[in-house]
């Protein structure tokens, strides 16, 4: 059914046209003898094709259809301008003004039903397309969530392939990339940044995927060349992540090699100091140190909040941004809820 | 001067696609509001308005085109352009010739 809306202040001239619109079928007619009435009505409503009188007291036909015009989405409604015999320069002026056809007065009703129905084809041509672009918008839309879902699926399991190589629990993946997220909300960043760093930061130690086992399992302290070895997981993991096109990818290559740099510059593997060191490096070191205080492992004993807190505070500008330490802090509400939420016995998907 | 009114009714259904219904309603329409259609153009006539009166004068033009009066609508057409040349009070004869016009072309539709 077409909203077909007819603006005329006579009478007459609104009845007639209304007949002629309620014969050319699938059509509801809609009157106004007033057009600042009728603009106000479209305001809130879309017509599917308008008639409009030239000539009207309060405002003429050609003002109206600037106004139309100027309102959102009323740019391709078809109009159709209603004009006297001996009126050619408003009829210009109606076209170039935005009407897309006029019709002549005394209205002829075979010419009235060719014009009207071409416009209300167009129209329809004009909903068809507007509907298949919104279609074609939405598929990609969910495609895109499917990629990107499968996207993190995929770090997931990369992450997952590093643990099962290391003491460290999927858990503890899930805790420190929500802790993470919860220093990215307290420094301001934007929405999408958090998301980001929640779903970069479980990749920080994916490059322990290539440290010899007798290093990466020993139960011992290791030695100082072991060590070396050891801390080289930070440049693997970036190596493996760096050329990635994915945004996700790229911010976990930046994770993996800056999260064990220190502020105060006495970190590795580049020694990189205060802000020289990317702020994900910066937010992961926080999230990560405290998740592995205050967790238990075979090798030691989980510290307590109060030690582990003691220990970031005391960290502060030394091991850590401060910045990142006081929006930890400020989020502990938060992280205490994040503690509850991912315990090692089990671990829920991101 | 014009000729009297004659009604066309032949060419008059030609345009509306040979359509009685909508033939007849207008015609009720015509004479039910005759009278308020007269006035509205004696008022602009007595307001000194040229818009006004141009506006009214292009109505008619407009009701009397639709019952095919061709030279009723050339008198309203007149009426309406010197209007908008800024013409008003000598425009009183066409006035006043336009309205009896008005009245007949009322009068034959009437009679059907």
């Amino acid at each position: 059914m077409h909203n077909v809306l007819i603006i005329d202040d006579i009478d007459i001239n609104l009845t007639l046209i209304k007949a002629l619109v309620l014969k050319l079928g699938e059509c509801n007619p809609l009157l106004f003898d007033n057009p600042l009435a009728a603009l106000e009505w479209c305001r809130s409503n879309v017509p599917d094709l308008v008639i409009v009188d030239y000539m009207m007291p309060e405002m003429d036909g050609l003002k109206f259809i600037a106004a139309f015009r100027a309102l959102h989405g009323r740019n391709e409604i078809p109009v159709l301008m209603i004009t006297a015999n001996d009126q050619k320069d408003v009829r210009y002026e109606a076209l170039l003004g935005g009407a897309n056809d006029f019709l002549t007065k005394p209205i002829d009703r075979v010419e009235f039903s060719a014009r009207a129905r071409n416009m209300l084809s167009l129209r329809t041509g004009q909903k068809f397309l507007a509907d298949r672009a919104e279609h074609l918008a939405s598929l990609v839309e969910e495609r895109t969530a499917e990629i990107r879902e499968r996207e993190k699926e995929l770090i997931f399991r990369i992450s997952r392939a590093a643990e099962f190589r290391d003491p460290e629990t999927g858990a503890h993946i899930q805790r420190m990339a929500h802790y993470s997220q919860i220093i990215a909300l307290g420094l301001d960043l934007s929405l999408e940044q958090q998301r980001l760093i929640l779903e970069a930061a479980p990749m920080h130690d994916v490059g322990k995927i290539g440290i010899p086992d007798y290093i990466l399992l020993k139960p011992g302290k290791l030695t100082v060349e072991e060590f070396e070895v050891m801390k080289g997981h930070a440049r693997i993991g970036y190596e493996m992540l760096k050329d990635s096109r994915s945004e996700i990818m790229q911010a976990g290559a930046e994770v993996a090699i800056s999260h064990h740099e220190k502020f105060d510059g006495t970190g590795y593997p580049n020694g990189l100091k205060g802000q020289q060191i990317p702020l994900f490096g910066r937010i992961v070191a926080v999230a990560d140190v405290f998740d592995a205080l205050t967790s238990e492992r075979p090798y030691k004993r989980a510290w307590s909040l109060e030690d582990a807190c003691k220990f970031l505070e005391d960290g502060r500008g030394k091991h850590f941004d401060p910045l990142c330490v006081e929006a930890f802090l400020a989020g502990w509400e938060h992280v205490l809820e994040i503690r509850q939420r991912f315990r090692d016995e089990e671990a829920p998907q991101i | 001067m014009t000729g009297a009114f004659v009604l066309d009714k032949t060419s008059i259904l030609d345009r509306l696609g040979g359509d009685e219904e909508i033939f007849t309603m207008m015609v009720d329409m015509y004479v039910e509001d005759l009278d308020s259609n007269c006035e509205a153009l004696s008022a602009a006539l007595v307001s000194g308005d040229v818009s006004v009166l141009r506006r009214e004068a292009h109505t008619v033009k407009g009701l009397l085109a639709t019952f095919s009066d061709d030279d009723g609508a050339a008198e309203a057409a007149l009426v309406e352009q010197n209007a908008s040349q800024g013409i008003v009070a000598d425009q009183a004869a066409a006035v006043a010739g336009l309205l009896a016009r008005m009245r007949q072309v009322a009068e034959v539709l009437r009679a059907g």
